[in-house]
């Protein structure tokens, strides 16, 4: 069966600087952290972490209230981001004649409902209850996301979650991609949404030492990527959202075309379950060229997976200079998570609509605080403020899991 | 709280009904109490009023079957 092209027909996310895509690309071209400090109130000891929340999203306002009751918060930003992503790909949300029973969804999250099951565990071992409310187990499965947006948009195809940690929704966008290309869905939903400010999960985070300190004055500066005072990484909550579509499809209902989905290549270092190996990453990177039909030197542009810790940054740099060989010094790299954290199952979605609307816009969003580079991370073109006003042609997304799974995107502009 | 105070409580605060529009005779299902949504209230008048409800009980339709059903609950219970 001949391939089919894929378009990127809709974008959407629940922003955590609270206004709408323009809003947020804006604010990341912009150089604004939306890092702030986190002060909770749990016990026996509150959390005190830089940190990216999403304070103006009111699920209640986004999702209705009978709807938004019947899910955790994770749930929550994924439902809401699809919405956005479906009202931005000019979908009707009830099928209008259109049969969807090819259309589906692939969802990454990392953690799923971890934030109902810490609430469940809250009401028995602190507040001595002795049972939970019905609802637990729906608000809590990792499927509950997916669920829920292919009810609400009518998809009556494969409704899927990815849990692969940091590439989680790097693996849903893939898989999402790979299900439209081959012709087995016209149309597939797609991204990831986590909330990693669950008690456990941000202690557990912690104790790794991978986390960078912050307080109320110096969060905002806390995630530094690729520099030399780089402390660990920032985690954030968040949901965003991609339609994939058949391009024909696409084209035939006069959609917008934001970019086209081009490449997917997926590895495993299989060698260490949180070190990272330059040789897994390389693999991924060339996989996902050859299957887009890209050389490096078509590619302008790579948003890094880049966290800001001591052991990852340099690796990243040490595949990227063996994939693009010569070209490596001229190539553009930013680490978005500078600004908007790092996600974890949400971070390679955000990341992709980032890279897609570089492409689109022909701007690159810079890496933030990236005053003092590491000579350990040089050799790549660091983009350190935002470049405007350049033809992109094909850009690239990488993102790379603890347990060693690496996932490459590949996005090209519409127009060049 | 009586039992129709509580089932007004509930629909208001989780599915944003209308107290108004929880009349004895309005249908659950028409209200948007759902399989899943129903064993919550349940769960949720277990809790308020200390009772446990069998697990073979008939689900009732509508508000005023709810209310007739709770309030017959509430009555055995303090026998």
């Amino acid at each position: 069966m001949s391939q089919r092209r894929v378009a990127i027909t809709g974008l959407g996310l629940v922003s955590p600087y609270g206004g709408d895509l323009a809003d947020f690309f804006g604010r990341l071209c912009a150089g604004e952290s939306a890092v702030r400090h986190l002060l909770t109130d749990d016990l026996p000891r509150p959390l005190s972490i830089p940190f990216v929340s999403c304070p103006g999203f009111d699920p209640d306002a986004a999702l209705g209230k009978p709807l938004a009751s019947m899910m955790d918060r994770f749930a929550q930003l994924a439902m809401a981001a699809a919405f956005s992503a479906w009202d931005d790909s000019g979908l009707p949300r009830q099928a209008d004649g259109d049969k969807r029973d090819d259309w589906g969804v692939a969802w990454g999250t990392a953690l799923g409902g971890t934030l109902a099951y810490e609430k469940g565990y809250r009401e028995l071992w602190q507040k001595g209850r002795e049972r939970l409310s019905p609802l637990s187990v729906v608000l809590g499965m990792n499927n509950a996301a997916n669920a829920h947006i292919s009810i609400q948009l009518g998809l009556g195809g494969v409704s899927m979650s990815h849990t692969v940690a940091c590439a989680s929704s790097a693996i849903a966008i893939g898989e999402a991609f790979r299900r439209v290309r081959s012709g087995e869905a016209t149309v597939m939903l797609t991204g990831g949404s986590d909330v990693p400010q669950a008690y456990g999960v941000a202690r557990a985070w912690e104790a790794l030492r991978v986390m960078a300190p912050g307080d109320a004055e110096t969060s905002p500066l806390a995630c530094r990527p690729f520099s030399a005072e780089r402390r660990g990484l920032v985690l954030g909550e968040g949901g965003a959202a991609l339609v994939l579509e058949d391009w024909d499809h696409a084209v035939a209902r006069g959609a917008r075309i934001h970019g086209e989905m081009v490449g997917y290549g997926t590895t495993c270092d299989h060698s260490h379950l949180v070190r990272p190996e330059a040789a897994g990453q390389i693999r991924a990177i060339g996989l996902t060229l050859a299957d887009a039909g890209l050389k490096p030197a078509d590619i302008d542009y790579v948003n890094a997976h880049g966290t800001a810790t001591a052991e990852g940054d340099p690796v990243e740099v040490a595949a990227l200079k063996a994939v693009f060989g010569d070209g490596a010094a001229t190539l553009p790299v930013s680490a978005t998570k500078s600004m908007h954290g790092h996600l974890l199952g949400a971070a390679a979605a955000i990341e992709a609509i980032v890279t897609i609307l570089a492409l689109r816009e022909g701007t690159i969003p810079p890496t933030a605080h990236l005053a003092a580079l590491d000579p350990d991370c040089a050799g790549v073109d660091h983009v350190t403020t935002a470049r405007h006003g350049r033809p992109l042609r094909a850009a690239l997304s990488n993102s790379f899991a603890f347990g060693g799974s690496n996932a490459v995107l590949a996005f090209r502009a519409v127009d060049l | 709280m009586d039992s129709i105070g509580l089932i007004r409580e509930f629909l208001q605060d989780r599915l944003g009904v209308e107290p108004e529009n929880v009349i004895p005779e309005a249908s659950l299902v028409k209200l948007g109490v759902d399989s899943l949504m129903m064993l919550e209230l349940m769960f949720e008048f277990e809790d308020r009023f200390g009772v446990k409800l069998s697990s073979d009980l008939k689900t009732p339709q509508t508000v005023g079957e709810m209310v007739l059903l709770m309030d017959g609950l509430i009555a055995s219970q303090k026998h």
